[in-house]
């Protein structure tokens, strides 16, 4: 059966079927974005934190403007070129199409690789950093290597060099005469938190196996055992004396954590059923032994005492609701900052499972090549309760505590009141951001020694390594900064974690890309496997290429309106 | 609708210099929103710049609207299901914008419109 009105028209809508589900299609696709839009204007209107406006690298989303309104451009001739018969020539703009979604989708892919290797921290004071934390890697024995970007380390020049998050030269030297590329690969970690313990508490009724696993790993990685610390006993049956339920020396596994929850619990429950029975006897005794239902009025005064029956008492069994095991030698535990608390003599999960030792402060703290330093939320922060912006800057820890930054800092006031001056004569003034951040280019200007603010800027943002930096041992004068994790309230890569901003940048580019991807496999399916319906219905194809460029020309329709929005506003 | 050869011909000139126009204006955008000298309004990015931003984006918008999609010329069953959509869409933001309203006290005397400086104190219902 053929499936009706593909290419004529029927006669109450005018159209042909296929065009009229495409508008239905395109009206729940306004309205999604309208509503996402919306969102968007509510989040920064209720903004509680300085909205980053004007922060996204403006050159690749020019680009991807024009690759898609160059491909709107095509989709449509290639429309026009099936109107008129000509294959050859459909398949060509067809191709250069595909080629401009494609390449979309790859500057996009670039976009999000620099946002999700940068990282940025909040401080306690509201201080925001940006920049790339220095690595460090872990070797067979615990013992921490520390690289700098560019720098040297114990002695040794580290060939590391990042350019937006990613090093571009590989690690070649091994200290221990291992090949990395070999059977052992080293793992570079970014700021983590570096905790050496020697006890592990684990508690049996709410620990989570990928935490215990991933610890380990870790102490199997550097050769140690987790042993239990002494022999658990227990009393797991009523009618049987005390016994051991695990011995001491028992190493830590899944296995053996899962048979002592099993009993707790067990006991837990047995416990509980006990005490119920208890308290429900008592309360019978009180009430006269009469049920609610055959006494009128309560046999009992509120000063009665309920007594419980110490004959339910040998029912009880006692099990530990956590075993505690030791690991000797220490462990150096690598470990991911959102998911452990620590302090300087333990570190606890968010299982309940906790280490006991030593917080290795060294290692732990953020260590980072800044490539902006943002006064803006401390400035906003200081207006909201009346304090004077400079004074408050003045008073950060990072102020206090770091000279560099307070050179940087002098030269960036310094800049500022000309640029105040010049401005002043138009009746205008700074931005805050101009006022209270330092950007990556100003940072590394300053730096260097030069005058100019705004001279160079990267693709998809700040550069750290240049020209011949890249094969050198060099690299631009950031600021080498070193934040204690105690003075830090929110570490993040720029992912939707760190902001509102971020978290509707990616869900709004995220679905717009969605819908590119969508448009190429459609489009494609046209290309590759339209000949045979162009040979038998040439205008049924036509009818179909120009329902899915309406499509492209919608999607091409939300970007116009998201480039300005995200990157110029 | 083209549907000739020499009108679709014709067309394809449209559209080329349509896409030189949206070129153009991508330009135009980035231009007041980067350089310094053609920066609306204060310095800076204000509400001016907004305007301009999204009237440059609302033009570029309805070129391909009408233009590459088509609704210069098409049958009402479209025109109504496309506005149906974009009033629905401003119906979602007005739902969204009637937050400011909200009477509703979150914690000690504080609304979201209060917080906002849409408050209106005399409208306030008595505690």
């Amino acid at each position: 059966m053929d499936i009706p009105y593909t290419v004529t028209a029927r006669k109450d809508t005018g159209l042909y079927n296929a065009k009229v589900g495409i508008w239905l299609f395109l009206a729940s696709e306004v309205m999604l974005f309208g509503g996402l839009f919306s969102g968007y204007v509510f989040l920064r209107v209720y903004a509680d934190f300085p909205w980053p406006e004007r922060a996204l690298p403006v050159v690749p989303g020019l680009i991807n403007t024009f690759i898609l309104i160059a491909s709107s451009v095509t989709v449509v001739f290639a429309w026009a070129a099936l109107k008129m018969r000509k294959w050859r020539q459909f398949q060509v703009y067809m191709v250069i199409t595909l080629i401009c979604a494609a390449l979309f989708m790859v500057l996009k892919a670039v976009e999000y690789n620099a946002k999700w290797t940068h990282q940025a921290v909040r401080m306690n004071d509201f201080t925001v950093l940006e920049g790339h934390a220095h690595k460090f890697t872990i070797d067979d024995s615990g013992k921490i290597k520390h690289y700098h970007p560019g720098g040297h380390d114990d002695g040794h020049a580290s060939n590391q060099f990042e350019e937006n998050g990613m090093f571009l030269v590989a690690d070649k030297e091994d200290d221990h005469g291992k090949s990395s590329g070999g059977g052992s690969k080293t793992e570079h970690y970014f700021n983590q938190v570096v905790f050496e313990a020697d006890k592990i508490t684990v508690d049996l009724e709410r620990f989570y196996a990928p935490i215990i696993s991933d610890l380990m790993e870790q102490a199997q990685k550097q050769g140690r055992e987790i042993r239990l610390s002494k022999s658990v006993a227990g009393r797991p049956d009523a009618q049987v004396a005390e016994t051991i339920l695990a011995e001491e020396g028992d190493l830590l596994s899944l296995g053996l954590l899962k048979k002592l929850q099993g009993i707790h619990l067990d006991a837990k429950a047995n416990n509980a059923s006990v005490r119920t029975k208890q308290n429900r006897e008592a309360w019978a005794k009180l009430r006269g032994g009469l049920s609610r239902k055959e006494r009128n009025e309560p046999s009992y005064k509120i000063k009665d005492r309920l007594e419980l029956d110490p004959k339910f008492d040998e029912f009880l069994v006692e099990t530990s609701s956590s075993v505690t095991f030791t690991i000797e030698p220490k462990v150096t535990f690598v470990l991911k900052p959102q998911k452990v608390k620590e302090g300087p003599t333990s570190a606890s999960f968010k299982d309940g499972t906790l280490l006991g030792g030593k917080l290795d402060e060294k290692h732990s703290q953020i260590e980072m090549a800044a490539d902006a330093i943002d006064f803006r939320f401390v400035a906003q922060r200081a207006e909201e309760k009346g304090i004077d912006p400079e004074l408050a800057i003045q008073n950060t820890w990072l102020m206090k505590n770091n000279e560099t930054v307070r050179e940087l800092w002098e030269v960036h006031n310094k800049h500022i009141a000309e640029l105040e001056e010049k401005l002043a004569k138009k009746g205008k003034e700074p931005t805050d951001t101009e006022r209270y951040r330092m950007g990556w280019q100003e940072l590394v200007n300053i730096g260097e020694g030069k005058e100019v603010m705004d001279a160079f800027s990267g693709f998809a943002g700040p550069v750290h390594a240049i020209g011949e930096a890249k094969k050198s041992h060099y690299s631009r004068h950031f600021p080498e900064v070193v934040v204690p994790r105690e003075e830090v309230n929110l570490e993040s890569k720029f992912t939707p974690r760190w902001n509102n901003y971020y978290a509707i940048y990616f869900l709004i580019t995220a679905l717009h890309g969605l819908h590119v991807i969508g448009g190429i496999i459609v489009l494609g399916y046209f290309l590759f496997f339209g000949k045979k319906m162009y040979l038998n219905n040439p205008e049924r194809l036509a009818n179909r290429v120009e329902v899915c460029g309406l499509f492209w020309h919608f999607v091409d329709l939300v970007w116009i309106f998201l480039f300005p929005i995200l990157y110029l506003m | 609708m083209a549907d000739s050869v020499a009108e679709i011909q014709k067309a394809k000139k449209l559209y080329t210099l349509i896409g030189l126009i949206l070129f153009i204006f991508t330009g135009v955008t980035v231009a007041v929103a980067t350089v310094p000298f053609l920066d609306v309004g204060g310095h800076g990015f204000d509400s001016a710049d907004m305007v301009l931003g999204l009237l440059i984006a609302a033009f570029k918008a309805s070129l391909v609207m009408f233009i590459f999609m088509h609704l210069n010329h098409e049958k009402k069953l479209v025109y109504f299901l496309f506005t149906m959509g974009i009033i629905f869409g401003i119906f979602l933001m007005a739902i969204t914008a009637w937050a400011f309203s909200d009477p509703i006290r979150y914690g000690k005397g504080t609304t979201i419109s209060e917080k906002s400086g849409f408050y209106n104190p005399e409208r306030a219902p008595a505690n």
